[in-house]
């Protein structure tokens, strides 16, 4: 299916984005030894790839945000929806065993890679309701 | 929603692809539309009027 122009323009962000995060990571791993304490100097080195990923989230945002086709937009939007219960759904089950059991603790890093998964059960739920899974980005 | 678009189109000759290119929006959202699937806003729902040349109401259809 061939691309829009919010499309492209999406894809051409998150691009950029990710080599900028890549680089701030390889960055912060070097430059920020192991058991670091947190001075404000690690702190501000660590977060650099922390801007990158709300880049991410920013360019998510201008994509629904620029998408012309206002069925598409319904579909990325009720995918983000159930992305976002998914994710609110499995942190906050996963919370509770943290609380009461010995279950691994699980870093709080994770939860945005947890919601971008969240992305795809969202287009499998339109597709099963729908018919239409949305455009695979 | 039931709707005549279909009917319309055929009438025409127009595929969805032709439809989609004058509405400018994607062919899926002129197939979800004609299935019921999708319920057009009303800004969309006149531009299709418009395009067709006839009321909404001659369109769109109670369930």
């Amino acid at each position: 299916m061939a691309q829009n122009p919010a499309q492209r323009r999406y894809m051409r962000r998150m691009i950029l984005l990710s080599a900028a995060y890549i680089a701030a990571v390889v960055l912060a791993s070097w430059l920020i030894p192991d058991d670091a304490a947190a001075t404000p100097l690690t702190v501000t080195i660590a977060l650099v790839p922390a801007l990158a990923t709300s880049g991410f989230i920013w360019a998510m945002a201008s994509y629904v945000a620029e998408l012309k086709d206002e069925y598409v937009r319904m579909l990325e939007i009720r995918k983000m929806l159930v992305a976002t219960g998914f994710t609110l759904a499995l942190a906050s089950g996963w919370g509770i065993l943290e609380l009461f059991t010995t279950v691994p603790r699980v870093q709080l890093f994770y939860v945005f890679p947890v919601w971008c998964l969240g992305l795809a059960v969202g287009s499998l739920v339109n597709k099963v309701t729908i018919g239409d899974g949305g455009p695979c980005l | 929603m039931k709707n005549r678009l279909k009917v319309l189109r055929a009438e025409r000759d127009w595929s969805q692809g032709d439809l989609a290119e004058r509405l400018e929006v994607s062919r899926q959202s002129v197939n979800a539309i004609e299935t019921g699937k999708y319920d057009p806003s009303l800004p969309l729902a006149f531009r299709i009027a418009d395009l067709f040349g006839l009321p909404i109401e001659e369109i769109f259809l109670k369930d």
